[in-house]
């Protein structure tokens, strides 16, 4: 994802030498690549994540365009103030990438997980929130971000993110990815655990329970339109996030359901209002909280069937 | 020394943010007063450079007053620099307010940066001095911060940063009242002792009378050859104006009962149907 994204930054930006790349001692080899080829568009504010946020809002009031950089618990969470009051209050032209989303930094523990990222941002308004699954998603993502004119925060994982959609792929705000049709359930998932949710249909598949499968980039602006049609047809919902439950995807679909007067039941996958368990390999600790596809498949279904 | 016409001037500014506080029921006197002969030594007495007819020209100088509770001040001094009309500064805080408390940048297009939680103005301000470098644009960028807003963790990430991006440009001024909402920055803190600091962080200090235009001026404006970001010291006086509120950490965020009122009027000049 990050190569995915790096990539994409430096094909924008030479052609846009208002691109702007900030880090906070968060670069890796491909940021190295990304100097070499644009040493005065890209800058280390050293770890001090406040600054670098604010000091983007500064360079955006010039007419810089600066996509910031580091990990998303350290943005989402540390740097919240700066993104509410000087990004997005002032409605700058800020993009906010957080790398190292949901539990993807699961070695580390909850201190680097991005579990509530979504529930914290989404309260900001004028700030537009997408959630990629995969590297060909990010690479969309990151130029619908450069052509909004506005403060957008992107959300990415790690690295071996399994790919499911074409090299061509454009994102489109209003419009989710359908993978999988399906009759009894509708399972809306966001960012790389689609892996675990593609899975998951596949095994209720076998158990004869059509499950169709919809991916979720575009988090806010929220196209309502398209659950409320959804759940026209299927009245049994299901939520996959690699976040808590509370404000999440599970939430904006139930808001979304409520709100417009319709009946479905929701059944939330996520972390339940806690902090992750459990270190060692990002599958272990996906299954060490229960969002395996196994772990997920026993959930879903165990609700389903009630 | 400020002229007899600049104190005067100055008197009735002083006046015209009480009334506007008094009238709104709440304002942060005692910061606008330390702060407003520097204010309006920026915008009126030729420190900024800016185009009155386009607030939006790229090579303006910006002034962000990170303070951002001494906003009062500031819009007043807008006001007398034709800035903002009499009519938007006069809504302050009535049933139409067209402005707060703090700046903001969605109330007026000169506002170069929407402040009030504090320790935001420094970092923004080094944001705009590197990308204004990297557009080779001659304009300056000028911060002012209060003592108290020092205390703030993020303020320092802006100052041990700026001089790394050899932001020759940024110009950071310190109100150096020596009071914040509480008590005394000293008895909170301990010694700032801000020079020795901000000097060990890179930064070309200097230090000025905060009240004085001419001095603070010739300092500001004085040729900076170290190739670092300049803080300057600003020595002032909380309260200035009020003797009551001179100097005293009870005055950050009250408006005058019914005694202390009469010495606001006495020593401002304002009159009981100035109040209505």
């Amino acid at each position: 994802m990050n190569s995915a994204y790096i990539g994409k930054l430096m094909e924008l930006a030479e052609k846009d030498p208002d691109i702007i790349h900030l880090l906070a001692d968060s670069g890796t080899g491909y940021d190295e690549m990304f100097k070499r080829n644009f040493p005065n568009q890209m800058y280390n504010f050293g770890i001090g994540e406040e600054n670098m946020v604010a000091a983007a809002a500064g360079m955006a009031s010039v007419g810089k365009k600066p996509f910031v950089f580091t990990a998303g618990a350290f943005l989402a969470y540390r740097s919240m103030e700066f993104i509410r009051d000087d990004v997005c209050f002032q409605n700058l032209n800020v993009k906010i990438v957080g790398m190292g989303s949901g539990l993807s930094w699961s070695s580390l523990g909850p201190t680097h997980h991005t579990t509530e990222d979504i529930s914290v941002l989404r309260a900001i308004p004028n700030l537009m929130i997408l959630s990629p699954a995969t590297p060909r998603q990010v690479v969309a993502c990151v130029q619908t971000a450069y052509e909004h004119d506005g403060p957008v925060y992107i959300k990415i994982g790690m690295n071996h993110e399994k790919e499911y959609f074409e090299d061509n792929y454009v994102h489109d705000i209003k419009k989710s990815d359908c993978l999988r049709e399906g009759k009894n359930i509708a399972v809306f998932v966001t960012g790389s655990i689609l892996e675990e949710a593609v899975k998951t249909c596949e095994m209720l598949e076998q158990d004869g329970i059509s499950a169709k499968l919809i991916n979720v980039t575009t988090i806010k602006p929220f196209n309502e339109k398209e659950v409320i049609d959804i759940v026209k047809e299927i009245d049994k919902v299901a939520v996959i996030e690699e976040h808590n439950i509370h404000g999440g995807l599970a939430s904006i679909i139930s808001e979304t359901i409520t709100y417009n007067g319709l009946e479905a039941r929701v059944i939330p996958i996520g972390l339940n209002d806690t902090f992750a368990e459990g270190y060692g390999t990002y599958a272990m600790v996906r299954k060490a909280n229960q969002l395996d596809a196994i772990n997920i498949y026993r959930r879903m279904k165990e609700a389903y069937e009630e | 020394m400020n002229s007899e016409q600049e104190i005067k001037e100055l008197l009735e500014l002083r006046k015209k943010i009480f009334i506007a506080g008094y009238k709104g029921g709440m304002a942060h006197l005692a910061s606008c007063y330390s702060s407003l002969e520097m204010i309006y030594a920026m915008y009126l007495k030729g420190i900024l450079k800016y185009d009155r007819k386009n607030p939006k020209w790229k090579d303006r100088d910006r002034f962000i007053l990170s303070k951002g509770h001494a906003g009062l001040a500031l819009y007043g001094v807008m006001e007398e620099a034709g800035l903002i009309s009499d009519e938007i500064y006069k809504s302050y805080l009535t049933e139409n307010s067209l402005i707060g408390g703090e700046p903001c940048m969605r109330d007026s297009q000169w506002v170069e940066a929407t402040t009030g939680s504090l320790g935001h103005g420094l970092s923004m301000g080094l944001g705009i001095a590197m990308a204004l470098k990297m557009n080779n644009s001659p304009a300056k960028v000028y911060v002012m911060l209060g003592d108290g807003e020092l205390e703030e963790g993020t303020v320092w990430e802006a100052i041990m940063t700026a001089p790394a991006f050899g932001v020759d440009n940024l110009i950071a001024i310190l109100d150096c009242n020596n009071i914040q909402k509480m008590d005394f920055v000293e008895k909170t803190i301990g010694v700032p002792n801000w020079s020795a600091k901000w000097k060990s962080f890179g930064w070309d200090v200097l230090e000025t009378d905060g009240h004085d235009m001419e001095d603070f001026k010739s300092t500001i404006l004085s040729e900076n050859n170290s190739g670092m970001p300049r803080l300057i010291i600003a020595n002032t006086i909380k309260g200035k104006g009020v003797s009551i509120m001179e100097n005293n950490p009870n005055w950050h965020f009250r408006l005058p009962g019914r005694k202390e009122l009469k010495i606001f009027k006495e020593e401002l000049g304002i009159s009981d149907e100035e109040l209505v």
